[in-house]
């Protein structure tokens, strides 16, 4: 513990440079910006602003797109409050009581205790990452390909349990993730694998235009013609701090959301949508006067902003100690982690701790920039969302095609990120979520060379997934995930859905 | 008696199946290997094969449906989708060739004016100022090489 503090204290030498503390605040603003917009989100924004990293060292490049992680989160309520729209999947819940309130004129309030809650939240996750990620790291040595099978495994096993609509549906998502990240050369014998002639599928399919496409332009495509103008609130924003009261009623929904987000955003494949729904519920549960949640009350808001700030950071533990990501925009962050040449498992403390407590450290710096940037900027992000849509949907597009091209300066990109959106467009008409198969699409490789490598070790066993007690627990995790819907009508993502 | 209904979730149920059987017929092209040693179509075969095995369930779970489908097809406007597809495929294979700030001018000219509704004055005036302001922001600012084409930027 003692050692983890005096890296922390390492980490905060780095985190304070002026450079990265440059990147972190383009980082949380980006990541605010795009919090607040509807239309594009972390996922896709990390993807376009990667290539434009590759001059920067890898420590201020990662601090900088954590920033865009995170400060979404922030950016996402104050649409849900303001307009009754999330500017992110995780802050949907916040809408049920935040609007309320915002509509009883207490919209102050609400977007206060959010940015105070989420900052609790934030400080809390960072605490747990620096207690737990390098235990975690630890136990993460003793894990071989048959472990990090199981584990891919599971947190694809979890992420489709998850799924709002239908499982079997995600599953599919999953395989073709699989199916579309092992195109390209094979990783031990180089034969060229459904790349159908053309030279550059040889490298693969680039995670960048699949994200621009299947999250950012499918999103555009969508909304064509059909999205009305939003309302947005009118009164005058006062009040921003809580009073007395409001705090004596959240802190306790703060408290239990930050715990709850974050122990659930530490398993593979939960992310920070499903902990902010079951946080909801807890706190409905809890209430003496459930009948009123949904009518403004502050608990409301409280708490799931609390968990979707303590769950995101959680998300980092299983991606910086053992490699593993747990939602799209982790996925897209260990895409960016590999393109920087480095390897994201147990040996990145140890190797990089540079950039493992230089980021930890960040995260705690971001919190601070945004709570003191959060509150005084609403009325710049309220006076963005009066941009026409027409403009800003331009915007989105030739961002993406940007994103797309610029990773490789390859225009095949483009026809790429141009064919996953219209992929992604008919997912969304045929209720497919697209989460599942960005997940699936950056396990895709590891998860084939420790299948292989295992089959290798175990002379063609596929007993060695079960001979091992750490990969069997996985497995048989995975197993139960999968085979409790076969067996019962309540699943949590769905049924959370329905009642929530 | 219940009568079966073709929905499009078939329709989309057997595209997966048939996507499905394709990846694994083409996996064993590549060769499976055996389970000591698999090779390069190995983990497209079993993938395959799994999605074709979802696809059935798909499939059966549609062929129960009694409801009408509640999506929403409707509402997206496929035209428009279509025009700006078609617009971004036109950026994709003229960037190159004219260069980024002309292309993105032209892009956004279209998206602006044809699919956004916009008048024709303020279009070019914001179009020219976005594709020379992205041009400033990602080649200039950011490093990232973006194409020249026959004008030269």
């Amino acid at each position: 513990m003692l050692e983890s503090l005096a890296s922390l204290a390492y980490g905060f030498t780095i985190a304070l440079q002026p450079q990265n503390l440059l990147y972190c605040f383009i980082g949380v603003t980006m990541g605010t910006l795009v919090g607040v917009l509807p239309g594009i989100g972390p996922t896709a924004t990390i993807a376009l602003l990667l290539p434009a990293t590759f001059h920067l060292n890898p420590v201020s490049a990662i601090i900088m797109l954590s920033g865009i992680c995170y400060g979404a989160m922030y950016g996402g309520s104050t649409t849900s409050i303001l307009l009754n729209i999330p500017g992110e999947a995780s802050s949907v819940v916040t809408c049920l009581d935040g609007y309320q309130m915002a509509r009883q004129g207490r919209a102050g309030p609400a977007l206060g205790i959010s940015a105070f809650g989420s900052f609790i939240a934030g400080t809390f996750s960072i605490l747990g990452l620096v207690v737990l990620a390098p235990t975690l790291a630890e136990f993460g040595l003793k894990f071989g390909p048959p472990e990090y099978f199981a584990l891919m495994i599971m947190g694809m096993s979890v992420v489709a349990y998850l799924a709002r609509k239908s499982m079997i549906k995600a599953l599919m998502m999953t395989v073709s993730g699989v199916i579309l990240g092992c195109i390209g050369l094979d990783p031990i014998t180089a034969t060229p694998r459904f790349t159908f002639g053309i030279l550059d599928l040889t490298d693969g399919i680039g995670l960048a235009p699949v994200v621009m496409g299947l999250f950012g332009i499918a999103e555009v495509l969508e909304n064509l013609g059909v999205l009305t103008k939003a309302e947005i609130f009118a009164g005058k924003i006062k009040g921003l701090f809580p009073n007395r009261d409001d705090w004596q009623r959240s802190i306790g929904p703060i408290t239990r959301g930050s715990l709850l987000g974050f122990f659930l955003g530490l398993v593979p494949g939960v992310g920070a949508i499903v902990p902010q729904f079951l946080s909801y519920a807890l706190e409905k549960r809890l209430s003496a006067h459930p009948e009123r949640f949904g009518s403004g009350e502050i608990e409301g808001v409280a708490s799931p902003e609390a968990c979707n700030n303590a769950a995101t950071g959680g998300t980092f533990i299983p991606l910086l100690s053992l490699g593993i990501p747990s939602n799209a925009m982790t996925a897209v962050l260990l895409g960016a982690l590999m393109i920087y040449g480095l390897t994201p498992g147990p040996l990145l403390i140890k190797n990089s701790p540079d950039l493992f407590w230089g980021v930890i450290a960040s995260m705690y710096v971001g919190n601070i920039l945004l709570l003191i940037l959060n509150l005084p900027l609403i009325p710049l992000w309220v006076s963005i969302l009066k941009i026409p849509y027409s403009y800003l949907s331009s915007f989105i597009i030739l961002f993406c095609l940007i994103g797309a091209y610029s990773l490789n300066n390859n225009t095949t990109d483009i026809y790429i990120a141009v064919l996953f959106s219209f992929f992604g467009l008919l997912m969304k008409k045929f209720d497919f979520e697209p989460a599942p198969l960005v997940l699936a699409f950056v396990l895709g490789p590891l998860l084939e060379t420790a299948l292989r490598r295992s089959l290798i070790l175990s002379d063609g066993s596929f007993l060695i997934f079960f001979q091992r007690p750490i990969a069997a627990g996985f497995i048989l995790f995975a197993l139960f995930v999968l085979v409790v819907p076969l067996f019962s009508k309540i699943r949590l993502g769905p049924g959370l859905g329905e009642e929530d | 008696m219940k009568r079966t209904r073709i929905t499009l979730n078939t329709c989309g149920a057997v595209a997966w199946f048939t996507f499905g059987l394709s990846v694994c017929y083409g996996a064993s092209r590549l060769g499976l290997g055996n389970i000591t040693d698999p090779g390069p179509g190995f983990i497209f075969f079993w993938s395959g094969s799994i999605l074709t095995l979802l696809s059935l369930m798909l499939l059966f779970n549609s062929l129960q449906e009694t409801a009408p489908e509640d999506r929403e097809t409707g509402r997206t406007n496929w035209t428009k989708v279509a025009c700006v597809l078609a617009a971004l495929l036109f950026f994709a294979f003229f960037l190159e060739k004219l260069g980024f700030v002309f292309t993105t001018f032209l892009l956004l000219c279209f998206l602006l004016g044809v699919s956004g509704g916009k008048s024709w004055l303020p279009v070019l005036g914001v179009a020219s100022a976005a594709a020379v302001g992205s041009f400033a922001l990602f080649e200039l600012w950011l490093k990232i090489r973006l194409p020249k084409g026959i004008f030269g930027f």
